[in-house]
């Protein structure tokens, strides 16, 4: 039984990006209180402020795992200021899944890890 | 020597009692009450703490202590006993037992003090005492793997066990307060703050908010590390089993079901853990008590946490051969 699609199932077992940086230019961890999701986002920016790497790690439920594979292949090249843009509605369309909204936080939740590290850079 | 030694010794530093500390240093024969048992005991025959030697030998030490606090000399109490007598103290038949009997004095709280503050940190020392001779009551800190061809009593203070639980939810409370009483040292991880707090917790001696797999892989899961997962959760559960299978953890506890338990196991064998190391891995958690609460759930991961560490079955004293 699949009860999410191929995205989140593929993406969930085969993490794309799963790790962290040597150096990141941002970097940020944060929770998802209710379910215990936990994770950490790294981005390195070139000259031009777009992200050359971007990392996560984290324990992670399927979707959130998944979600979080996805986006950071999504804004690999991305501009900075176009990262900050992005809308939840484009991370949910890239999963091609009908997300329950009791889970709409664990597929949201790197997205909102992602805006609290760029409007909160590495220390 | 257990936390309550410790703590015992502390409060006569602070509080400034006059007291004599007697350790029983030789046993002979087989006995629960096994060498390096501490007993203190007031100059007014009070006994300070709850643990004593036992039977006939407390009546003994008492009354020896007026002497040794008197002329604040130690001495060395050895007691042949008969088989009613070495009963009471747990030998199983009579022999003779030796204990030390000495005035606390500056010094020698101190000294405790010192291997108080290594045995916190995780850190193995010894004190060795000259029981006999002329130089009787003199000690030192030493190398435990120092040896010495004089009569003397070797202490080894072993740092606590320090219990890692993983998932700060309704069983880590009480797991962590009975954990403590028994001289645990414990820290709970978790990725929720408002899980972990010291509100909740205020029996643990750490806690630690963050991704618990990587903090899995950060402490030194060691002989002397006993984990439990209570997280009941796949996505914490996994990836630190994972790390507590690549460390010399004695003892692996995983919340569950047999169901759950199959299907986490399941997990770990899609990801290459080989049967051997699966096989170290207990769920469900516990000795068999019946336990339905969230404490008696906790009492018995913690007892068989014990008995784990102690090389015992965990059964009913009753039917020990």
């Amino acid at each position: 039984m699949n009860p999410y699609g191929d995205v989140i199932q593929e993406h969930s077992r085969n993490p794309r990006n799963y790790g962290s940086l040597d150096a990141p230019d941002i970097r940020h961890e944060d929770e998802n209180p209710f379910c215990g999701d936990r994770m950490r986002i790294e981005l390195s920016l070139d000259a031009d402020r777009r992200v050359s790497a971007a990392r996560f790690q984290g324990d992670l439920c399927a979707i959130a795992k998944a979600a979080a594979s996805v986006l950071t292949e999504m804004i690999h090249g991305m501009a900075l200021e176009r990262v900050r843009e992005m809308d939840e509605q484009e991370l949910l369309d890239a999963l091609r899944a009908e997300i329950q909204p009791a889970r709409r936080n664990c597929a949201l939740l790197p997205l909102e890890v992602l805006r609290g590290g760029i409007t909160k850079p590495v220390a | 020597m257990s936390h309550e030694t410790f703590e015992l010794i502390d409060r006569l530093r602070r509080t400034g009692r006059r007291a004599a500390m007697a350790t029983l240093v030789r046993a002979h024969g087989t006995t629960p009450r096994k060498e390096g048992t501490k007993m203190f005991v007031g100059d007014d025959g009070g006994i300070f703490g709850s643990v004593t030697i036992g039977g006939c030998v407390d009546a003994r030490v008492i009354e020896r202590t007026a002497e040794v606090l008197g002329s604040a000399k130690p001495q060395l109490l050895q007691m042949q006993l008969g088989d009613d007598e070495a009963w009471e103290i747990g030998l199983t038949c009579g022999g003779s037992v030796e204990v030390f009997i000495e005035p606390l004095n500056d010094a020698t709280l101190a000294m405790y003090e010192t291997a108080h503050r290594e045995w916190e940190a995780g850190r193995s020392t010894a004190i060795a005492t000259v029981v006999a001779g002329d130089a009787i009551g003199s000690r030192s800190l030493v190398d435990p793997e120092e040896r010495s061809t004089a009569d003397v009593y070797v202490e080894v203070l072993r740092p606590p066990a320090r219990l890692c639980v993983f998932g700060a939810g309704a069983v880590a409370i009480p797991l962590t307060t009975f954990a403590r009483a028994l001289g645990f040292q414990t820290i709970v991880i978790d990725g929720r703050a408002r899980f972990a707090s010291r509100e909740r917790f205020p029996d643990a001696n750490e806690l630690r908010v963050g991704i618990a797999s990587e903090i899995a892989g950060q402490l030194d899961l060691g002989a002397n590390t006993p984990v439990v997962l209570v997280a009941h959760d796949y996505k914490i559960d996994v990836p630190v089993l994972k790390k507590a299978l690549d460390s010399t953890t004695p003892y692996i506890g995983l919340l569950g079901s047999r169901k759950r338990g199959a299907a986490i196991l399941q997990l770990l064998r899609e990801d290459g853990v080989v049967e051997e190391e699966l096989s170290r891995i207990r769920v469900p958690v516990g000795l068999d008590i019946g336990g339905e609460t969230s404490a008696e759930i906790a009492l018995s991961i913690v007892a068989e946490v014990v008995a784990v560490m102690r090389g015992r079955s965990g059964g009913a004293m009753m039917r020990r051969s």
